[in-house]
């Protein structure tokens, strides 16, 4: 569960998020849409903790980021705009040291390992140095990494950006595995089609400002269109960025 | 967690062959250093070596020559082209005697000799010097013999009688020529860690791995200390390679050619090691620190390669104005390491305490920076690059 109450977040002259405020529930993927610069990215480092809001709070399972930032980490599995992956460690050496910090005891870990390296399909990576990965290689990694603690909230930043189809495929699987297993699902895109086709609720962002927020059926019907895309171009007030 | 973060960082730096290349060729540069340095010394000065001295001009001055054969050198016949060889190193000296000097000689005036020498080559010096003392030791002779003849005591031109009594004890002098093992081995101690500190900082930035460090429920403060612990054993086996290295070639090395009663062993090993282990600590904390404000790799080695060059300093200092250690020194890191290791290998070792001031201030000024560096990940500046 994740709740965002008016956060605020200058940098300089520019107001980069401007009191946002939404929820994210169990059981429900909610996308962050807007276009590049909206504020998707800065709210999302807000709520893992990377950067202290100006003003607002944002909660993670009642845990305020601000206040507690090591027991609102404990309870997500993030997946970062950069990948960062280090070049001299294999894949299974990424997912172990995201275990470790996390205190999971060598056994356990062992087990959860394997585990996520047959769930991401990992099997030809796993003892490979993260060198010469392909951009799906690393999501998968990157992925393996943030969910290997078996965190109720995962956060997502553009998950399939960059990625061929049959990477966006297994990651879209994940999502929809994560949601029927009751995680809060949160991730950012500005792509409206993928949005349109994982997310149970969607909270629109543009300039730094929630305008629109809703089942994909209410914001259509809010903005009184007729299909969704021209509800997006509605409440941003252009298309800018968001098709593909 | 930060056994976790430390055992990384070691784990990511042994699998990189560059740096672990260079970490362990540039501990050993000093002491090869120290022994071409050594074995070309014991060569130049080894007195064994018959006094050649070519002479133009001998049959100018029969009794010089006999003077000079009578005390071991070997004259020869100059080359008509001496001087030329003498500038080239072919020749370490030569002696010119002109016409004259029969006609001056023998009416009791100076008569004119010339010591044909290049001063800028220090493998000549030690025969110009053996020339010297024995033209100078004629002419002490011939004017004592002139006096006597004239009925005047020589002891009235000599109203001093002077006499050198050195009290430098032959380690003492062995110190002043190993005076660079100090900066050498601080240097290690600043170098030794220093690919480590860039990749775990600049290096995680750059890659932006950092942000994924830091979502896990790992305070600041044990990613930093994971960070410097391993930094600071890359610097402590650079510092050790360097040690047995110095160990080995001062071994091999005629040290009584040189006549210096130098010894590095196990106490001196370990008064060495007693001042620049707890240097590496602070060398580390500092590397580590400064890297976290690069955005990138090459700007870190940039510069971390200016911080390498402070151990050179406190010695630059003390060459030019040697001072005796006192206690209050030891509270000037990297300064009060460099009187340390340069009393040890004086051979006389200072008091623990003093050892222990030194090793606490940098304990000190090393946390104080690993708090800062703590802070500094806190920062989303520091984080996320400088444009927030």
């Amino acid at each position: 569960m994740i709740e965002v109450r008016n956060l605020h977040k200058r940098f300089g002259a520019v107001t980069a998020v401007d009191d946002v405020s939404f929820a994210a529930a169990d059981g429900v993927v909610t996308g962050l849409l807007g276009p590049n610069g909206a504020g998707k990215t800065t709210t999302l480092r807000m709520l893992t903790t990377l950067i202290e809001p100006d003003r607002g709070a944002a909660l993670i399972d009642g845990q305020d980021v601000a206040r507690n930032p090591i027991e609102a980490r404990r309870r997500i599995g993030v997946l970062p705009d950069t990948r960062g992956l280090y070049p001299r460690l294999t894949a299974r050496e990424h997912i172990q040291y995201a275990g470790e910090l996390h205190g999971l005891k060598p056994d356990g870990l062992g087990q959860r390992i394997e585990e996520l390296i047959e769930l991401l399909d990992m099997r030809g990576i796993a003892d490979r140095r993260a060198e010469g990965f392909s951009n799906g290689e690393r999501v998968k990694v990157a992925l393996a990494r943030a969910l290997v603690h078996g965190p109720r909230n995962v956060m997502l930043d553009e998950p399939t950006n960059g990625l061929d189809v049959m990477s966006t495929r297994a990651v879209r699987a994940l999502i929809r595995r994560l949601r029927e297993q009751g995680k809060c699902v949160l991730f950012s895109s500005h792509v409206m089609q993928e949005v349109s086709a994982l997310c149970d609720r969607i909270v629109v962002i543009a300039r730094g400002r929630v305008v629109a927020e809703g089942t994909p059926e209410e914001i259509r019907r809010r903005a009184g269109k007729d299909n969704l895309e021209e509800a997006f171009v509605a409440v941003i007030g252009s298309d800018q960025g968001l098709m593909q | 967690m930060t056994g976790a973060v430390f055992r990384k960082e070691l784990k990511d730096h042994l699998r990189d062959r560059r740096s672990i290349f260079s970490g362990l060729l540039v501990p050993l540069f000093g002491p090869l250093m120290l022994l071409g340095m050594f074995t070309l010394l014991a060569s130049w000065l080894r007195e064994d070596r018959p006094l050649i001295v070519p002479v133009a001009g001998a049959r100018n001055a029969p009794n010089l020559i006999a003077f000079l054969q009578r005390y071991g050198a070997l004259v020869e016949t100059a080359p008509p082209d001496f001087e030329a060889q003498v500038r080239d190193g072919k020749l370490d000296l030569a002696i010119s005697v002109p016409e004259d000097y029969g006609r001056e000689f023998e009416a009791g005036r100076s008569a004119p000799v010339q010591l044909v020498e290049d001063s800028s080559r220090a493998k000549s010096k030690p025969q110009v010097m053996r020339a010297r003392r024995l033209l100078e030791l004629f002419a002490r002779r011939t004017s004592m013999l002139r006096m006597i003849a004239r009925g005047i005591s020589p002891v009235l031109v000599a109203p001093l009688e002077l006499t050198d009594v050195d009290l430098a004890t032959p380690e003492k002098s062995a110190a002043n020529v190993l005076g660079v093992m100090p900066v050498l081995l601080l240097m290690v101690a600043f170098f030794g860690g220093m690919h480590l500190a860039i990749d775990a900082a600049a290096g995680e930035r750059e890659r932006g791995s950092l942000e994924s460090l830091l979502v896990n429920p790992v305070s600041r403060g044990a990613v930093v200390v994971g960070k410097w612990l391993a930094v600071t054993v890359a610097a402590w086996a650079a510092l050790a390679i360097a040690l047995a290295g110095f160990g080995v070639t001062l071994a091999a090395v005629p040290l009584q050619e040189l006549n210096l009663k130098f010894q590095l062993g196990a106490p001196e090993m370990l008064g060495l090691l007693a001042a620049g282990l707890p240097l590496a600590l602070l060398a580390s904390a500092l590397q580590l620190t400064l890297a976290l404000f690069a955005r990138t790799f090459k700007e870190a080695q940039t510069y971390l390669s200016i911080l390498v060059l402070i151990p050179g300093l406190p010695a630059m200092f003390l060459s030019l104005q040697p001072i005796k250690a006192s206690v209050g020194m030891m509270a000037i890191p990297v300064f009060g390491q460099t009187l340390l290791m340069t009393d040890v290998l004086r051979g006389e070792p200072p008091p623990a305490a003093w050892f222990a001031i030194a090793a606490a201030v940098a304990v000190a000024l090393s946390a104080a920076l690993l708090a800062w560096a703590a802070r500094l990940l806190r920062n989303e500046k520091i984080i996320f690059g400088r444009a927030g």
